[in-house]
């Protein structure tokens, strides 16, 4: 489960699809994604299956026969009672008592947070919290007494059908197999593992006519089904994999299915062979996944493309990321959310098209591929081969200069790249080069633009000194405007990557540059909105919401 | 499409079952209908009878039981009286000790009848006994502030008994088999 961080090598690239016409395939109409989204074989044989038997029990005719084929089994069951085999059952009862499964799901809502796992944590408490109601309501409108003609060994509660046990016991441990237990042989295991318990477990409570069979088979399945389909359909493995090694966890995973996915949408879509991938750049990237992709087109020799893997998951993050820190510092400027997964690839695809256009030296775009429609896209551009980060390279003058020269470039033609930080900056054959060009805005603010000047000065100081920065961006200048980009600078206006460079450095580097600069007032960044206002008060209500769903649903795990 | 359909399915399912439920299985109401009655009665299999809501008066509702093995309990809340204004709950036995004994109703011929008060002012909170064979029915009387008295008469009336060997006789005839407990043959086991 480590394929963020090894490449994945595809030594013999699968052969193209029969509609291929110049290196590109046409997916028609009907034929599936190169990674689709859906609950899988046996997602889908759970939830039918549960379907299938609730809509039967609750069938007048068919649910008398069910009574009656019920109290048969319990009456062969308690015909073969014995004082061992009862105080054995009573013991294995206890799996299905309220401590066991508070332990379980306690236990599980612990590890998710102590691993940060919190996209399977919310899924997690969703299904149960789901499944616990359903399986409520189901138990009143099908409203089953518990059974007659043999006396009930074990405590009961409320009517029988589904058994409320078994239905939150499976739902328990349906949510640790998924959320806890990392894919292929472990997760097979632990789904053997659950099968057993819980057709013990059934058993058990059948032999003490706590359960009809039917009851318990029903619990069994609806805790089971609704915790399949809600892990697969909310946290796909694909894109949400259960692993335990560090790392940041809006990376995706690119081994295993979408590994080859990403092969087959590159070779139709773009008509390039893809020999390997490799994950890059990690550290310094959280909202996708970079890639570099060793490629191959027709004919051509084989070579390296850049390529940035963004999912819905990424769009959220986005979105709360940026509602946050409209709370916390007011909106810095004019930022908008994306709305889908789609809009953010095509808002990078145009900038990068953009830039290329005015000759600034960005990485030439190749295209989108799609990976899951609406979900997954990925975007693909030229691969800076031996270049460096700017934080590792060797900065002479002449880079000095390229730096500035690019804000001086970017400012007359109307744009801010608004995320001018280390990981941003490489250093090719001497040269520098621009990156991640995904937060470029057209027409900002003035305020943008002078902060953009500012960072782009630290950066370039952390690797020199500030007088020497300062004396070369005289050349693209005015005295006035520096003045303006350091007033304008302040800390969260700088990525957190070139705050944290800063702080390593241990030089007061915008200290320096202020007093270089003429003295100018700072500007205020903290801004009061009735949007920001409106958000707060929403958040605080939503959160008010939320902790009295917590209070209410309390039973379900305390 | 079809996941899609089957989950729209099943919410649809879940979202309407409910409305039967409460309609009809979740009341635990006098009638050979009412499934809370059988369960009530399997809660306590050596009470010979069943507490029950008869009729409710205007004001008061029903909010709602539990049914355990053991002790079943449901309560009626009031417009006057208050949210859970009464509780009843059926045990196999009740600690009278602390209690008079009073004449039984009409409907409580054969059981003896204790009354506990507990406070008159702001309002009446009290307990009422009714012990039977294999049973104890305690009605916990919790008025709000200013609610009058006379409320516990209308609960009183809305409230009744149904004997267990009438809930026997009907589970023989509806499904062939034995309602285990007071008033039926021993069960298997």
């Amino acid at each position: 489960m480590d394929g963020t961080i090894r490449p994945q090598r595809f030594p013999d690239p699968p052969p193209p699809a029969a509609t291929t016409r110049g290196g590109f395939h046409r997916r028609p109409s009907g034929e599936p994604p190169p990674l689709p989204h859906e609950l899988g074989r046996t997602g889908r044989f759970w939830l039918y299956l549960a379907l299938a038997i609730v809509l039967l029990i609750s069938y007048g005719p068919f649910r008398a026969a069910v009574e009656h084929w019920d109290a048969v089994q319990l009456r062969f069951l308690a015909d073969h009672r014995g004082p061992r085999l009862t105080d054995g059952a009573l013991l294995l009862n206890a799996l299905t008592s309220r401590w066991t499964i508070r332990i379980l799901r306690w236990g599980t809502i612990g590890t998710l947070v102590v691993f940060r796992r919190w996209r399977h944590l919310l899924v997690f408490l969703g299904a149960v919290v789901a499944v616990e109601v359903v399986a409520y309501q189901l138990t009143l409108a099908i409203g089953h007494a518990r059974a007659f003609d043999v006396r009930i060994l074990a405590d009961w509660s409320g009517f029988a059908m589904p058994s409320r046990p078994l239905v939150s016991l499976a739902i328990s441990l349906i949510g640790i197999a998924y959320a806890l237990v990392v894919p292929g042989r472990p997760r097979y295991v632990a789904k053997w593992a659950i099968a057993i318990v819980l057709g013990v477990l059934c058993l058990v409570r059948m032999y003490l006519a706590v359960d009809h069979p039917s009851s318990a088979i029903a619990g069994a399945v609806v805790g089971v089904a609704l915790g399949v389909t809600a892990f697969r359909w909310f946290a796909p493995n694909d894109a949400f994999p259960v692993a335990y090694r560090r790392g940041k966890t809006a990376h995706l995973d690119v081994g295993g299915r979408r590994g080859e996915a990403i092969v087959r949408a590159v070779r139709d879509q773009l008509g390039l062979a893809v020999l390997q991938i490799k994950p890059i750049g990690l550290e310094g990237s959280g909202g996708s996944t970079p890639l570099r992709l060793q490629v191959r087109g027709e004919d051509g020799p084989e070579r390296y493309v850049f390529a940035k893997l963004y999912a819905k998951s990424h769009v959220r993050a986005d979105r709360w990321y940026k509602a946050g820190r409209t709370i916390l510092y007011g909106a810095l400027e004019d930022e908008t959310p994306f709305q889908t997964v789609r809009r953010f690839v095509e808002y990078e695809d145009y900038t990068l098209r953009l830039l290329e256009d005015y000759d600034l030296t960005t990485p030439k775009p190749y295209g989108v591929v799609e990976i899951t429609p609406e979900r997954e896209y990925m975007i693909v551009m030229e691969f800076f081969e031996h270049a460096v980060e700017l934080g590792d390279a060797a900065v002479d003058e002449r880079v000095i200069d390229e730096g500035l020269r690019l804000v001086r470039e970017m400012w007359d033609a109307g744009l801010a790249h608004r995320d001018v930080k280390p990981a941003n900056l490489m250093v090719q054959d001497g040269h520098l080069r621009l990156i991640d060009v995904f937060f470029v805005q057209v027409r900002p603010s003035p305020w943008r633009q002078a902060v953009d000047l500012a960072n782009m000065m630290l950066v370039l100081a952390l690797r020199s000194d500030a007088p020497t920065v300062y004396r070369l961006a005289l050349r693209y200048f005015s005295e006035d405007e520096i003045a303006e980009a350091f007033a304008a600078t302040r800390g969260v206006a700088s990525p957190t990557q070139l705050r944290a460079s800063l702080k390593r450095d241990g030089r007061d580097l915008l200290g320096e540059f202020r007093a270089l600069a003429p003295a100018r007032e700072p500007i205020k960044i903290q801004r009061w909105s009735l949007r920001r206002i409106a958000l707060t008060i929403g958040v605080a209500i939503a959160a008010f919401v939320a902790l009295g769903m917590v209070v209410s649903n309390w039973a379900v795990f305390a | 499409m079809r996941i899609r359909a089957a989950l729209v399915g099943l919410l649809v399912a879940t979202a309407l079952l409910p409305g039967c439920a409460n309609s009809r299985n979740a009341v635990v109401s006098c009638g050979l209908d009412e499934r809370s009655l059988v369960l009530t009665a399997q809660a306590v299999p050596s009470a010979t009878l069943v507490p029950c809501v008869a009729e409710l008066p205007a004001g008061w509702s029903y909010a709602g039981a539990d049914i355990r093995s053991g002790r079943a309990r449901f309560w009626l809340d009031s417009d006057r009286g208050g949210f859970h204004a009464v509780e009843v709950e059926l045990t196999p036995s009740c600690d009278t000790s602390d209690a008079v004994e009073v004449r039984p109703a009409p409907d409580e011929i054969g059981a003896r009848v204790y009354a506990e008060p507990i406070a008159l002012d702001p309002a009446l909170w009290a307990n009422r006994y009714v012990v039977f064979s294999g049973g104890c029915a305690t009605y916990r009387y919790r008025f709000a502030a200013g609610a009058p008295s006379t409320l516990s008469l209308e609960a009183e009336e809305a409230l009744g008994f149904f004997p267990r060997s009438a809930l026997v006789q009907d589970v023989e005839e509806r499904y062939g088999l034995t309602l285990c407990g007071a008033e039926a043959p021993p069960c298997d086991g």
